[in-house]
Order: structure tokens, then C-alpha cells, then sequence
């Protein structure tokens, strides 16, 4: 039996070869959507800016570790059973038609800029299989450990920036480099961007040093090296990691993208105070000085027991909710409209997902447990329309009804969206050849009308 | 030359006269256009609705798959042209894959008429032998092309030449290319690997350029020698190695081969040299300044002798125990399992007493693959422990004991291996009954599904033989792997201790031996190979013959004309430290100790347990479970290790410390002079050279004492970072 979302590899590409990057209603080959996006990278508007749609310049990922609830957030059942439906309810959002959770107000705002999913499926139930399948869109393998999505952007843009190109806020969970090696591993943050002292791990100076130190210590290593270099007749002096390091970790600019407290409070504000929104703010600082990947991790989702407590109030007592979700909304809300202000919405493709959904019935500790036949995820910006749901699961979340997508399928159109052709082909350590993404099926209404 | 003109007239037969045979004759077409390929309809759920076995391995599925499914709709028996076999791959008709056959290829016209023939499979023929040629073939010079062939026999028949179905592969295309006139383009230097693939059969073909032009001292012979190319010339003569030390035949081989492709070989490194990378490459740690005196002063014997001694010395330290014990943890990918330190604990602490107390690895081989009890007393009994399953279980075997990647065969027959789907599900199914919890013991049942048959797979030991259904088999996967005339496990050991010494295994990758990834010296491995065994399988003996050859003892400085060698040995290659290897020696030059875990461990080759908290070297690169550690080398030279190495405390609080190796001496009113040179003995393993030494004092000899200070501490940072410092070499 054929798995049923891989389809033939020949015909998929064919077929969206005719589409690829939403261009084809203007008649943009494939040939040109890979030009089209190098000339966007290179930053002069052109073909990409007439045709109102270019790849997404960055991405920023929020993942949502865990698994969230897809019952309590984006796809609510409020006419289901009482088992099923849980304890929030569902509220208009701004454009109509779609309602999500009464949890998140701010999104609900922003409606017009988000593609909501309601039909993503998967087979993989267990946290660490399925990270692996929606960071990567390939099914885990003992043999092979496919690179994220961070990983491939960093992989294909290679320029000479200052900044990592795969930034992670604070540490990587599964998503690594994958075959693709050290190289395009996440740079982790390290740390809490909602705290005062919050620091990235390794840029500031050790106690007592100081940029003449920095130079000093640089020129040395360099009398001691350019000695080796000499014995060897190599002109290989400068170590390019060496190079990088030093160059970060000496530039105000560099680390300007780091430091929140360059943020004016009202700004600070908006993204809530805890550690998420702050991340995201972060995140957005980060892409607007041309970082094409940041992770935000968001830990906690894996809500077995006490929905109420955790989702919403955060700890028992709590008079306004601190939950994982109106923490969300706050950073998730902000984040959009910050990027919409600021003209980078439509260059920044930004996704919040999770591993999978929960359970329809609630469990007996008034939790979900793992469900990954049907969840949701959303996205906006980067030339996702938005103002729409895509696919539909059953009346009690428990199937999807409506246009089945698979993390395989998802990961396609993330690539699509970003620009980077899906069937390219990477290598691995021993040179087997692996496209970028194999099987997958375009989902075209999450990149054109 | 008879035998040539014969070949010549063979050619010439080019189709045969009986009906043209499925497996041997349609398939390798099929895969010669690449339509089995993985990335194609050879995948595991095929393209476009057609599923071919991968590299048509399954002939019968895919006469199935071609001539009847669908209803037969792929076959056009009234106008075969226009079947869709061909109309798709000869661009006829829209084709994912695009054109791939010529209409009046060969190729095509044997399809032709094969499904003129009625598309049949009838009495297949089977492949019974192989050959190609050149096995081995030298050059003179570059470019140069070589013609390469194939030829085939099927059951008891004539051989044939199927040289035009056969695919050959340049596993370096930038050295060698390989046109569709089946003739090989060299275009680099060097010894060249070619795999030639029929059918289920892949063949290695090496190709030679020696790196110079024969020297005009040589003689005429050497030249006219090197100017052949078939061949029988090339096939060299074996040495006869029966009365030699394990150094004297690491020496023979290398140079034989250095010589035949004329890379001439860097002088021995100095003594210094020497010590430091052996004291490194056996213990993981530097050479102590004292032991560098020493060793520099001592005039007890000749050089080979203070050689031996050292090396014997080292091999009987406990920091030799140490190391290996890190080195083999990570092999046997020790770590702990969730809420139970005690079976990691029992695990690491048998493995270091084997080391230790000098056990043949024979003896722990069959410990780690039979061991039963309770696995928080009985270490080895955790081997099994490790893998989640038993093919995991099944791949680890492989991988530890045979240094080899069996996972391909899960899916699919190994591509480029002799192991089947049969193979793999039936070594798995070996060990299907073991129960993993902290009792390891065997229970009635278990199996693992054949994804081949969609049956429980048949215990098997790899390519020999089918095992009953029931008992206990793992005392036969012993004696295959470990004591069998195939000597895999001993092999496979040899080469990661040959590459633990020289930064490179005689075969690369070392968890990927097979017939068609060949040694660069396959008699030397093969010899070391049967040392190591009739050595009762003791690392120290073939540890101490690596260490103790003049191809260890080689200076790693590059002559004019043998820098670019990465595999030969003409030079010492140049190796970073292992992250725990340089967390140490930072420790040890700057005299304050890294601890991890508050305390629990001071020195970090003792983190055995790759999930035991330790951010340094986890930032450095340390090898974690999920790696197969072995695969690069590249490490410490992530952006992350950098910042780490540049303002993290792992370097600059040891340095500003008072009871640090600095502080101390600047305390106890050192000069300039004397620090620089006790840090470039305790860093560098040497002294300053007078022209270092000169250029240190002047930059560092201030009068403002804190200037000086600063100064110092910049330089010890330096040295600290710097690749002499920072590499074995």
C-alpha cells in the first residue's frame, strides 16, 4: 500500500514546476523563480516587486514544543461533546467566518495576515520522531539524519554577514545540521531574553578584557600561526571560524542585533514580559539585520493534565492568565503587527507549530494526550495569503476532512515559500544525494489566491 | 595477446541468437538508464505510480511490475514501440524523469525485442561470475584515458561482454570522468577509485598517476614500466612479510606504495615531535616537561631503543586506560539510560578493567555479544542496552564488530554490499528475544518482521547460512564476526586504531568496510588484520607497532611536492585535539583543573556518558549519541567553539587565577624569559627558538607590571588557541 501523500515523484514536479513560488499565473518559469529570488537577495526589486509575490527573504520559526492543543487554540469544536471540547470557547477574529480560541484576543487581530491549517497529519505520535519529522519534513531514519529547516537555509545562503545565519532563541531542541555538519548548526542564544542581565552565550568580553586585548590576542594568535603557516608554505593564515568569531564578538553592530535594551519600552511592551515574547522580539531584531533563520523554542506545550492551569493561568490563583497561550497571543500578535509596520511582513514568512495536536476526548486529568492525525499550525507574511483556513478536520478534531497535509507536504511549501527549490539535491557526508525535499505536495493556497 | 584477439571477436557477437533474458539482459538496461535508481522508480514507493526493485535486485517484482500490472498497460504488444516502457524514457511521451533512452539506442531495441518475444520471463539465466579490466591500471602521466570492460558469464555459458550495461562509477569525478564510450579520463594525480556495477555485482577498478614524471636516474625499464597500462603488468608481486615486525611491514607497504607513485616522503620529525604525538595519540594527553627532558637527555641506547621504551611506557600509563576507555565508549556508543546511572556505571567500569588488565578484545568481543544477567553488575550484558531494538541492536553489531553499515539493508539489499534484506532482518531476528530491561536475559519470544516477506524474518548469520527458529545464536555471531576466517572484527579494529594514530583510517570511512570501498594498502591491513588476531587480539601490540614505524615518526611539515597527500603517509597529517583531549591540556598548561558535574569528574576524558551536563564540551564538539562519532574530523571549528575558546571562563578565568600556572610564577618573580619558555615546554612541547623567543621578550617585557601581566596572559591565550597548540601533528 502506498503511502498516500508521497506522490510520484515525476508528476509533482511537473505539475508544480508550473506553479513553483506562486508565479505561474504570470508565466514565471522555473528557471526564472530561482534567478527572481537572487535578484531579490541582491536586493534590488525587480520582476519579484511587479508580480506582488518573491520569496521570503528570512523565516522565522516558533516552535511549539510539545504539541499544542490544536482543540484549544486554532481549531475549536464548540458544538462537540463536552469531553471533547474542553473549556474555552471560541470568539470571532477579525475577519469573518474564522474564529479562534478565546485566548488569543491579540491574534485574533491579526487575522487578516494568517494562514490557519487545520488538516496537518502525521503518523508519528512520540516527541522526539516527530520533532524530526516536522523540523525536517522527512520521517526519522536510523541512517541518515536529515537537516532542518534552519539548517538548508543556512546551507543555501551563503553570504559573508556578521551574523550566524541559523540563529536558535535559546537552545536548539531536534533540528540540528543534520548530515549537512558542524557548519550550519543553530548558533544558540543561550540564556532568557525577558531578563535584565540576559546575554548571548560567549559574545560578551570575559571579565577585563577589552577590545585592545581582543586585537592583541588576535595579533598574536596570528604571529603564532602565520610561524606554522611559514614551515608549511601555506597562505592559509586566518582560520575562517577564528575570523567570524572575532569579528562577532568585536562589532557593536553584531551584537546591537542581540541587546533588547535598544528597544524602546512601549515596543518591549507589547510582546508581554515573559520569556516568549521577548524572544520574538528578538527574533524580529534579528531578521531585520538580515539573519535568515531564527528558531524561537517555546517550551511546555505537552499539556497531559490541567488545560486550565496551563494553558491559560499559568499558576493556580492567577487573575489574568499567564498561560502558554496568552503568552503566545501577546508575542505571536506583536510580532506580525511589528514586522507589518515595519514593512518586513512580506520578506519575513513567519510559522508557529508544534509536533503535533492532542487527544479530542479529554483525559481524566482534565489534559490531552499526544494526537498527531490531525492538528493545526498557522503562518503569515512572507507571501502567504492571509485572512483564510486551510483544510478542515472532523466535528470532534479528531480526522482531518478537508485537504490532508502531511509535515512532508508542509516542508515542500516552506521551501517553496522561502525560495530554496525543493528538489534540489544536497549531499550527504558520503556523498549520497538527498533532495531538499522528496515526495511532498505544494500546498498552493498557502502561497497564492 | 591470444586471449585479447579473442575478447576482440566476441565483441562482435553483438545480441544473441536465443530469446533475450529478463533478468540478465532487460534489467541492466533499466539500470543503466537509471530507472531503478533510488532517486527514481527504484525508490521505496516508486514515481509516477511504477515501483522497481532498487538497482533491480527483485527482477521477478519487476517483470511484475512492467509486464502485468495495470493491467499490462505498460507493454504494447501489437506495436511494442509504442509500449510505454519506451515511449516514456525515450521522451515520446511526458516523463518525470526526462529522456533517458535513445529510440535507436541498443537499449531500446533489445526492449524491442524482447517484448516481441512476448515480454517474457522464462528459466532465468543467473550471474555467475564477473570480471572487469583493468583491476588495476598505472599511467604515466595525466590526462589519460584507460578503456574500460566488463564481462559477464551466466550459469555455465561463454563469458560475455556487457561492458555497454555495466555502470562505472568515479567515486572522485573531479580526479576521474567517465564518458559514455566506457573510457576513463583522468585528470588528477594520484590513485583513483572506479566501481563497476552489473546486476546485484559491483567491482572496484583503481587507476594509478603517479605524482611525478619517472626521474631521469631511473631506468629505461621503469619507464616503459610505467607507460603500460593493462592490467596484468600492474598486478603487483605480494612481499613476503612472514619474518617481519609489525613496524618493518607498516614501513615495506607504505613505502612501496609512495614510491610507485613517486611522492617522495618528508624527513622523520624531530624527537620533540615524535613525543608529543605519541604521548597524545596514546594517552590523550601532552608530554609532562619533565618526560621531555628526560627524553631529550637520556643517551641510554640508541633512538629506536629510548623509542620503545617510551612507547612501552605510555602503554602501561593509566592515562593510556583512560583514553581508551573514552576512545571505546564512544564506539560501543555507551551512555546512560533515563534514571539509572548503575548499568553505564557497570558498563564503563568493565570496560576500563579489560583495558586495563590487558583482556584480548576476542574475550570482551564475546562478552559484549553474549552476556546475559543483571545488567548493574554485568557490564557487557548492557551492549544490547544501547539499541532500542533489535535492529538496532542488529546495526550496532555491524557497526562496532564488522565496521560496517548494515542499515542499508533494512529497506532495501545493500547497493553497494553483499548484505540482503535477509541478511540484515535475519541478524536482527538473532537477537530478537533479548529483553533489555536491566535483567538482560533471553525470552521465549520475540521476532522482528522481514520487510522484505512481511514474515518473521529467519535468524540468519549474514551471507553463510539460515539458523533454526529457535535457541540461542549469539555464540555463532561470534565466531562469524569475531574468530571466522573473515577476521571482520579484527580488521575493523585495526583500521580505528590505524586511524586513531594517523588521522586516517587505511580505509575511510572506518564504519564503512566493504568489498568496493578498498584500502588504500589492502595487504597491510589485511596483515595487520591477522597480527591483531594471532596477537590475541591485544590493542597494546598493535598500538606499539604503529607507533614505533618510521611512517609514524614522519614529520608533518610538507616537502615541496607531497603537500596535497592526505592518504599516503608521505607527511604526518595535521589533527585537531578531540574536544576532552584539549579541555585537559588547557587545564594542564595553565595549571587550573576544569571540573564537571560540582567536582565529580576533574578531567574530561572521564566523562564516559555522553549525556552527562557538560556545556564546554558540548560546545566543542564533543561526540554525542545520536553522531556516528567517527564520520569528521572537523571539530572545535564551529562559530560557537570560537566565542567559547575567545571569552568564555574555559580559558580566561584559568588564566586571571591566582593559583594558576601564570599568576604563580609572575608572584614568585619569573622573568619574562622564564615564563615564555616554560609555556612553549608545557603548550608546544619544546623550547622557543631564539628568533620566538627574542620576538616574545620584546613584546611582552613592559615595565608597568599590570601592563605586563595583561600581556602575558594575552600570550599564554594565544598559545592556547593556536593550531600548534591546538592540533596533533
Amino acid at each position: 500500500m502506498r503511502n498516500p501523500y508521497s506522490k510520484p515523484r515525476g508528476a509533482v514536479t511537473r505539475r508544480d514546476s508550473l506553479r513553483i513560488g506562486c508565479l505561474t499565473a504570470l508565466g514565471v518559469g522555473v528557471a526564472d523563480f530561482l534567478r527572481l529570488r537572487s535578484v531579490r537577495l541582491g536586493g534590488q526589486a525587480m520582476a519579484g516587486e511587479h508580480l506582488g509575490r518573491s520569496a521570503a527573504r528570512s523565516c522565522i520559526l516558533l516552535w511549539l514544543d510539545g504539541g499544542p492543543s490544536h482543540l484549544e487554540t486554532l481549531d475549536l469544536k464548540p458544538e462537540a461533546p463536552l469531553e471533547v471540547r474542553g473549556p474555552f470557547q471560541p470568539i470571532a477574529t477579525q475577519v469573518a467566518g474564522i474564529q479562534i480560541s478565546e485566548l488569543l484576543p491579540e491574534t485574533a487581530k491579526q487575522a487578516d495576515k494568517l494562514a490557519i491549517i487545520r488538516s496537518l497529519t502525521s503518523p508519528l505520535g512520540e516527541h522526539g520522531l516527530a520533532n524530526n519529522y516536522l523540523l525536517t519534513g522527512y520521517k526519522p531514519s536510523p541512517v541518515l539524519q536529515y537537516p532542518s529547516y534552519g539548517a538548508v537555509v543556512a546551507h543555501q545562503r551563503r553570504d559573508d554577514g556578521l551574523l550566524p545565519r541559523y540563529v536558535t532563541i535559546p537552545e536548539p531542541r531536534t533540528g540540528g545540521a543534520g548530515f549537512l555538519g558542524s557548519t550550519v548548526e543553530p548558533f544558540a542564544t543561550g540564556g532568557d531574553p525577558s531578563k535584565p542581565d540576559f546575554r548571548v552565550r560567549d559574545l560578551d568580553w570575559f571579565p577585563g578584557i577589552d577590545a585592545a586585548r581582543l586585537r592583541r590576542r588576535r595579533d598574536y594568535l596570528r604571529s603564532f600561526d602565520a610561524a606554522q603557516a611559514a614551515v608549511e608554505s601555506s597562505d592559509s593564515v586566518g582560520d575562517p571560524a577564528w575570523e567570524r568569531a572575532y569579528r562577532l564578538a568585536t562589532s557593536r553592530e553584531a551584537k546591537s542585533a542581540f541587546d533588547l535594551s535598544q528597544e524602546p519600552d512601549s515596543v518591549r511592551v507589547r510582546y508581554g514580559p515573559r520569556m516568549f515574547g521577548q524572544s520574538c522580539l528578538l527574533a524580529r531584531r534579528l531578521v531585520e539585520r538580515g539573519v535568515p533563520f531564527v528558531s524561537v523554542i517555546n517550551t511546555g506545550w505537552d499539556t497531559h493534565e490541567g488545560l486550565v492551569l496551563q494553558l491559560k493561568q499559568g499558576y493556580s490563583g492567577a487573575k489574568v492568565g499567564v498561560g502558554l497561550v496568552p503568552t503566545f497571543d501577546l508575542g505571536f500578535a506583536a510580532l506580525l503587527e511589528d514586522l507589518a509596520l515595519r514593512g518586513l511582513l512580506d520578506e519575513t514568512l513567519v510559522i508557529a507549530l508544534g509536533e503535533f495536536g492532542r487527544t479530542p476526548k479529554l483525559n481524566v486529568r482534565g489534559g490531552r494526550d499526544h494526537w498527531p492525525r490531525v492538528f493545526s499550525a498557522v503562518m503569515a507574511g512572507g507571501g502567504v495569503p492571509g485572512g483564510q483556513v486551510i483544510g478542515a478536520s472532523d466535528q470532534v478534531g479528531e480526522s482531518p476532512v478537508d485537504e490532508p497535509i502531511s509535515p512532508n507536504d508542509l516542508a515542500r511549501t516552506i521551501y517553496t515559500l522561502l525560495g530554496i527549490d525543493p528538489d534540489l539535491e544536497l549531499r550527504t557526508g558520503d556523498g549520497r544525494p538527498v533532495p531538499v525535499n522528496q515526495g511532498g505536495k505544494l500546498v498552493r493556497s498557502l502561497c497564492s489566491r | 595477446m591470444i586471449g585479447l584477439v579473442w575478447f576482440g571477436l566476441m565483441l562482435l557477437a553483438a545480441e544473441p541468437e536465443r530469446p533475450i533474458d529478463f533478468d540478465t539482459e532487460i534489467v541492466p538496461v533499466l539500470t543503466r538508464s537509471g530507472c531503478n535508481a533510488g532517486a527514481c522508480h527504484g525508490a521505496a514507493a516508486g514515481r509516477g505510480g511504477l515501483h522497481l526493485s532498487l538497482l533491480g535486485a527483485d527482477p521477478a517484482a519487476d517483470h511484475e511490475a512492467i509486464a502485468h500490472a495495470f493491467e499490462g498497460r505498460r507493454i504494447n504488444w501489437v506495436h511494442p514501440r509504442k509500449s510505454l516502457l519506451l515511449r516514456k524514457p525515450t521522451g515520446h511521451l511526458d516523463h518525470g524523469g526526462g529522456m533517458l533512452l535513445d529510440a535507436d539506442s541498443p537499449g531500446a531495441e533489445r526492449i524491442v525485442r524482447w517484448i516481441q518475444e512476448g515480454a517474457l520471463r522464462t528459466s532465468p539465466r543467473r550471474l555467475s561470475a564477473f570480471e572487469v579490466s583493468p583491476r588495476r591500471a598505472r599511467l604515466a602521466t595525466i590526462p589519460a584515458e584507460v578503456t574500460l570492460e566488463a564481462t559477464a558469464r551466466f550459469d555455465e555459458g561463454r563469458p560475455e561482454d556487457v561492458t555497454a550495461w555495466t555502470i562505472f562509477q568515479s567515486a572522485d569525478p573531479s580526479a576521474v570522468t567517465i564518458g559514455d564510450d566506457h573510457r576513463a579520463r583522468i585528470h588528477r594525480r594520484g590513485q583513483h577509485l572506479i566501481l563497476a556495477r552489473f546486476l546485484h555485482r559491483v567491482e572496484p577498478m583503481v587507476l594509478v598517476v603517479p605524482w611525478a614524471a619517472p626521474d631521469a636516474a631511473r631506468s629505461d625499464a621503469a619507464r616503459t614500466d610505467a607507460a603500460r597500462t593493462d592490467a596484468a603488468t600492474s598486478e603487483r608481486v605480494p612481499v613476503d612479510d612472514s619474518d617481519s615486525s609489525p613496524e618493518e611491514v607498516i614501513d615495506r607497504h607504505v613505502m612501496r606504495l609512495l614510491d610507485e607513485l613517486r611522492i617522495p616522503a618528508s624527513p622523520p620529525a624531530t624527537d620533540t615531535e615524535w613525543l608529543r604525538r605519541v604521548t597524545l595519540d596514546l594517552t590523550g594527553r601532552l608530554p609532562d616537561p619533565t618526560f621531555v627532558a628526560l627524553f631529550l637527555q637520556t643517551d641510554g641506547g640508541s633512538r629506536r631503543e629510548k623509542r620503545e621504551r617510551m612507547v612501552d611506557r605510555l602503554l602501561s600509563s593509566d592515562a593510556f586506560v583512560d583514553f581508551w576507555t573514552l576512545r571505546f565508549s564512544r564506539l560501543l556508543q555507551m551512555h546512560s539510560l533515563p534514571n539509572e546511572q548503575q548499568g553505564l556505571a557497570a558498563y564503563a567500569g568493565w570496560l576500563r578493567s579489560g583495558i586495563s588488565g590487558g583482556t584480548g578484545w576476542d574475550e570482551m568481543a564475546r562478552q559484549l555479544l553474549t552476556a546475559t544477567g543483571d545488567s548493574h553488575v554485568i557490564g557487557p550484558a548492557n551492549f544490547g542496552r544501547m539499541a532500542a531494538d533489535p535492529r538496532a541492536h542488529a546495526e550496532l553489531v555491524g557497526r562496532f564488530f564488522l565496521g560496517m553499515r548494515l542499515g542499508c539493508a533494512n529497506c532495501h539489499n545493500h547497493p553497494l554490499d553483499k548484505w540482503t534484506q535477509d541478511d540484515y532482518h535475519g541478524l536482527a531476528a538473532i537477537f530478537a528475544r533479548l529483553e533489555r530491561g536491566r535483567i538482560v536475559e533471553l525470552s521465549a519470544r520475540g521476532s522482528v518482521t522481514n520487510l522484505r516477506t512481511g514474515e518473521p524474518a529467519v535468524p540468519r548469520i549474514p551471507g553463510l547460512r539460515d539458523l533454526p527458529a529457535d535457541g540461542d545464536h549469539r555464540e555463532a555471531v561470534f565466531q562469524w564476526a569475531v574468530t571466522g576466517p573473515n577476521n571482520y572484527f579484527a580488521r575493523a579494529t585495526v583500521n580505528r586504531l590505524w586511524r586513531a594514530m594517523f588521522g586516517r583510517g587505511l580505509i575511510e570511512p572506518p564504519d564503512d568496510l566493504r568489498d568496493t570501498n578498498p584500502a588504500t594498502h589492502p595487504e597491510l591491513l589485511e596483515w595487520l588484520a591477522a597480527d591483531f588476531a594471532k596477537h590475541r587480539f591485544q590493542i597494546r601490540h598493535a598500538l606499539r607497532g604503529i607507533a614505533l614505524s618510521d611512517t609514524y615518526a614522519r614529520s608533518a611539515t610538507p616537502l615541496d611536492n607531497n603537500g596535497p597527500d592526505d592518504q599516503f603517509y608521505s607527511h604526518a597529517l595535521r589533527r585537531p585535539l578531540d574536544p576532552e583531549v584539549l579541555v585537559d591540556a588547557i587545564a594542564d598548561v595553565t595549571g587550573v583543573a576544569e571540573t564537571f558535574g560540582d567536582g565529580v569528574y576533574s578531567r574530561a576524558v572521564a566523562v564516559i556518558d555522553p549525556l552527562f551536563p557538560a556545556p564546554t564540551l558540548d560546545t566543542l564538539g564533543r561526540c554525542n549519541r545520536a553522531a556516528a562519532c567517527e564520520e569528521t574530523l572537523v571539530r572545535n571549528a564551529t562559530l560557537p567553539a570560537r566565542l567559547h575558546l575567545l571569552n568564555s571562563a574555559l580559558i580566561n578565568a584559568k588564566l586571571a587565577s591566582d593559583l594558576g600556572r601564570l599568576h604563580l610564577r609572575i608572584a614568585a618573580g619569573c622573568t619574562t624569559e622564564e615564563i615564555v619558555n616554560e609555556f612553549y615546554l608545557h603548550g608546544l612541547s619544546r623550547r622557543a627558538t631564539v628568533d620566538e623567543r627574542s620576538a616574545w621578550l620584546e613584546e611582552l617585557e613592559v615595565t608597568d607590571r599590570d601592563e605586563r601581566r595583561r600581556r602575558l596572559e594575552d600570550f599564554v591565550w594565544s598559545l592556547l588557541n593556536s593550531r600548534q597548540f591546538a592540533e596533533n601533528h
